[in-house]
């Protein structure tokens, strides 16, 4: 018989915002059993994160549980006092994994005694009997030279090995119940695909239970047994993965899976593009980290003998890895960073003997990130119509209905010609940072991962919005992203590289469903689809 | 470690030696050394003899040079205006500026540090603005003031301590608290923002989540984060504190560097001056490599 390990009830929690109670998460209700395994889905802001840290009493300072009840094996834990809760619960029974594993450690300590001070802690044995612990569960997450490990600090592992030690930490107490906050958020596609599969592995093995924070549907339905889906602090419904995947309730969820489904839908004719647009032959480019008097300077291939066309029409995406020279591509196609050696033409002309502003009335880029790429003190009117008073030399009237036309070509209104990016969501300053690209009816878009700062829905507006433009405008789009997803909805055609190389290239969906290169048969298989039921 | 130390070392000692050099070649060719020595009333004939008998018409990079070895030899040159070796005139007044400094500092240190702490583990509690409102008063109060009010209150009313004067331990009290006094308002509002940026981190919510709270999350998980910037501060301090402080030595008549350095400089007596401004800026270079070894040692990803 399983007995409930779990079981919240009507929690509620709000945050004091200068003197306003802000109810953010309302009436949360929620059971587990013992080694079960729920998953919370919902976007940003949605008080999936909030929820879980009113359990574990790790809220901000202007966040407090407005009322409900925690009961853990039996016994309300809501009301006991933090000493207790801090010596008895938190790391002990429950224990967290975060989001971001590069500042989760503690950059000043050994990896080896932040473990041993995690045993000690809950633990009245010898410091030996810790060290031996800690390696035991070093060796349980599959780090490799793990007496070596253990004296290296944060900074000296790379992000998924970071993310090894930090689940380490996490089950080293042994706890029953284990929350894992978007784990693999942060690092590189393949590796999700590994700590997501060890995560897996160990609770099942340790026997614990788990509560599977993500923003990520299709991640959840593949590890969770449950799913609770929330939006704006609400449960929207909860139920097993299957049925809540098969039979939607809710518009919202339905909505999410849409947005799955979308991208997953069978691609449309591959379009036969001629005409050479750009040519990109034989480029390298390489960073130099200084060195000091006693070190000598160690240089980084990002880019290495990297060749191939983009033809006028097409859309090309450069998919890999942080870190594979794919964003470095995209600067050098931009203008933005010179290259050591080689040749990129455009137009048959070198695009060095292109000025910047002949180059900008060419070549645009759309960026990842929304909130940092517009100017906070410039408004989206005076943003969008920049490259026009910079490039051209129209009238103001023209520029106005020019500017006009471009807004409402992506969707925005003339409203918002007045108002300041802070004042807009994501989604809608994405908008305006495309609105502001196409407005010189540029022949080549780059956009370097236009989505990933997004949430799923918005994401998908976005990319429809970019399907559009290119189908309209009939513009060349470079997408660079590491989401393949996204690739196969928008592509025509990929790259696939990796540490400064070109893997593989050809048509996407060839790349997709018969990868030929070890690497890309390992990145295509870390993406979690969810199939459409028919 | 040992790469990284000696790293430090040799760029300090490349310091070291651009500031002799500068030093040495402004003081000798803004200022005529003859006839500083010759005093203001002397005839050319008189300057002239000086300068061929104290040998100041030789090539300035000969002098230099022969400056700088007499360093290293431990030759600091001989004070015109003192009649003494500058050497001797160091090793007189030194120690009380020694003293003052690590005094000064010490209280520096048990004001500001606590207080650092407790208003960033209760932000905008009355702790926090009663240690606001000690920064920015002892930031506003002039050193001069503070110690003739210091003086009136402890060794004139009340006479605890002695007035003026450097010749025990007791008599450096009250300065130590005006020259520390000083240094407070940095020391503490870094301890502050440090501590406050560390409680906020990543770092600090894992910790928490592993069960550490209270005093035992700060002095085990937080403390050493917090007083990395701290350290650079106090040695700036230090620094400057060892470079004597000329009103609060006045005032309190200790016979230390700071009156030796204003003095000398009144009495034109290059030999001296120039001999200070090197320590001084040798002090400065020690303390700064202290402090970056000593960061460097307590967070590794400075160790490069």
């Amino acid at each position: 018989m399983e007995t409930t390990l779990l079981e919240i009830k009507n929690l509620n929690i709000s945050f004091n915002v200068s003197k306003n109670i802000v109810n953010t998460v309302d009436n949360f209700s929620l059971t587990l059993k013992e080694k079960e395994t729920i998953g919370i889905v919902g976007e940003s802001g949605s008080g999936k994160t909030i929820s879980m840290l009113g359990l574990t009493r790790l809220l901000p300072k202007q966040a407090f549980v407005d009322k409900g009840s925690i009961l853990f094996k039996g016994r309300d834990i809501s009301n006991i006092s933090n000493k207790e809760f801090y010596q008895k619960i938190s790391g002990k029974k429950i224990s967290m994994i975060f989001q971001e594993p590069m500042t989760a450690l503690n950059p000043v300590y050994t990896i080896g005694r932040q473990l041993i001070s995690t045993y000690l802690f809950h633990n009245d044995v010898s410091r030996n009997s810790a060290y031996n612990r800690a390696i035991e569960f070093l060796d349980k997450v599959q780090l490799t030279n793990v007496k070596e490990r253990m004296a290296q600090y944060p900074h000296q592992l790379s992000g998924g090995q970071r993310q090894r030690v930090m689940i380490a930490m996490a089950l080293i107490n042994s706890p029953e119940l284990l929350i894992a906050d978007e784990p693999t958020t942060a690092l590189d596609v393949t590796v999700q695909k590994e700590i997501v599969g060890l995560i897996q592995k160990l609770i099942e093995n340790l026997g614990m239970a788990m509560i599977f924070i993500s923003h990520d549907l299709g991640l959840v339905s593949k590890t969770c047994e449950d799913i609770i889906v929330m939006e704006k602090g609400l449960i929207l419904e909860s139920g097993k993965a299957k049925d809540v995947l098969t039979r939607p309730k809710e518009n919202y969820t339905k909505n999410l899976l849409k947005c799955l489904w979308s991208l997953d839908v069978d691609h449309k004719k591959i379009n036969e593009y001629r005409t050479l647009l750009l040519d990109v032959k034989d480029i390298s480019k390489s960073y130099q980290l200084p060195g000091s008097i006693l070190k000598p300077k160690k240089v980084i291939n990002a880019v290495r003998n990297v060749s191939f066309e983009i033809f006028k029409g097409e859309t090309l995406a450069i998919v890999g890895e942080s870190g594979s020279g794919k964003s470095t591509v995209a600067k050098i196609i931009n203008g933005l960073t010179k290259m050591d050696s080689g040749d990129v033409l455009l137009e048959g002309k070198k695009i060095d003997s292109y000025s910047p502003l002949e180059r900008a009335l060419r070549i645009q880029p759309v960026f990842q990130d929304p909130y940092s790429t517009l100017n906070p003190n410039h408004t989206i009117g005076f943003i969008v119509r920049r490259p026009l008073l910079l490039n051209t030399s129209l009238s103001y009237d023209e520029i106005e209905t020019k500017v006009a036309k471009t807004l409402d070509l992506v969707g925005l209104s003339k409203n918002f010609i007045n108002r300041f990016p802070s004042q807009l969501s994501g989604g809608q300053r994405q908008r305006v940072a495309i609105a502001r690209a196409i407005i010189l009816e540029p022949k080549i878009l780059i956009c370097d991962e236009p989505t990933s700062s997004l949430d799923v829905t918005i994401q998908s507006q976005i990319l429809d919005l970019l399907n559009e433009l290119k189908a309209r405008l009939k513009i060349t789009i470079v997408l660079i992203s590491h989401n393949i997803s996204v690739v196969k909805f928008l592509s025509d055609r990929v790259l696939v590289m990796n540490n400064g190389e070109i893997l593989e290239s050809g048509n996407t969906l060839n790349i997709i469903n018969k990868p030929k290169n070890n690497y890309t048969k390992k990145l295509m298989s870390a993406i979690f689809t969810v199939k459409k039921k028919v | 470690m040992l790469k990284f130390v000696a790293g430090r070392f040799l760029v300090s000692l490349a310091v070291a030696f651009t500031i002799s050099f500068v030093t040495f070649f402004f003081l000798n060719i803004f200022t005529d050394p003859a006839q500083a020595v010759a005093g203001e009333e002397a005839l050319f004939e008189e300057i002239e003899q000086i300068r061929t008998q104290y040998g100041f018409d030789r090539p300035i990079l000969t002098r230099y040079f022969e400056w700088l070895g007499g360093i290293f030899t431990g030759d600091f040159g001989v004070s015109y205006y003192w009649n003494k070796p500058v050497g001797t005139l160091l090793l007189e007044r030194a120690p009380q500026t020694i003293k003052l400094a690590l005094m000064s500092v010490s209280v520096t240190i048990m004001v500001a540090i606590p207080l650092g702490i407790f208003a960033a583990l209760n932000p905008n509690s009355i702790i926090d603005r009663f240690a606001l409102s000690v920064a920015v008063s002892a930031q506003a109060i002039p050193n001069f003031w503070l110690g003739l009010i210091l003086i009136i209150i402890f060794s004139v009313t009340f006479q605890i301590f002695p007035v003026s004067g450097d010749k025990t331990y007791y008599h450096f009290i009250l300065p130590s608290i005006v020259l520390g006094t000083s240094s407070v308002p940095p020391v503490m509002r870094l301890m502050r923002t440090g501590l406050l940026d560390v409680i906020n981190s990543d770092y600090i919510r894992t910790a928490r989540s592993i069960g550490f709270s209270g005093w035992r999350l700060v002095t085990k998980h937080a403390l050493r984060n917090a007083v990395l910037p701290v350290i650079s501060v106090v040695a700036v301090q230090l620094g400057h504190k060892f470079g004597g402080s000329l009103i609060t030595e006045s005032v309190f008549a200790i016979n230390g560097l700071g009156r030796l350095a204003l003095l000398s400089i009144l009495g034109a007596d290059i030999p001296t001056v120039q001999i200070l401004i090197f320590v001084f800026a040798i002090t400065f270079i020690v303390f700064n490599l202290l402090s970056d070894i000593l960061n460097a040692y307590l967070d590794p990803r400075l160790r490069l």
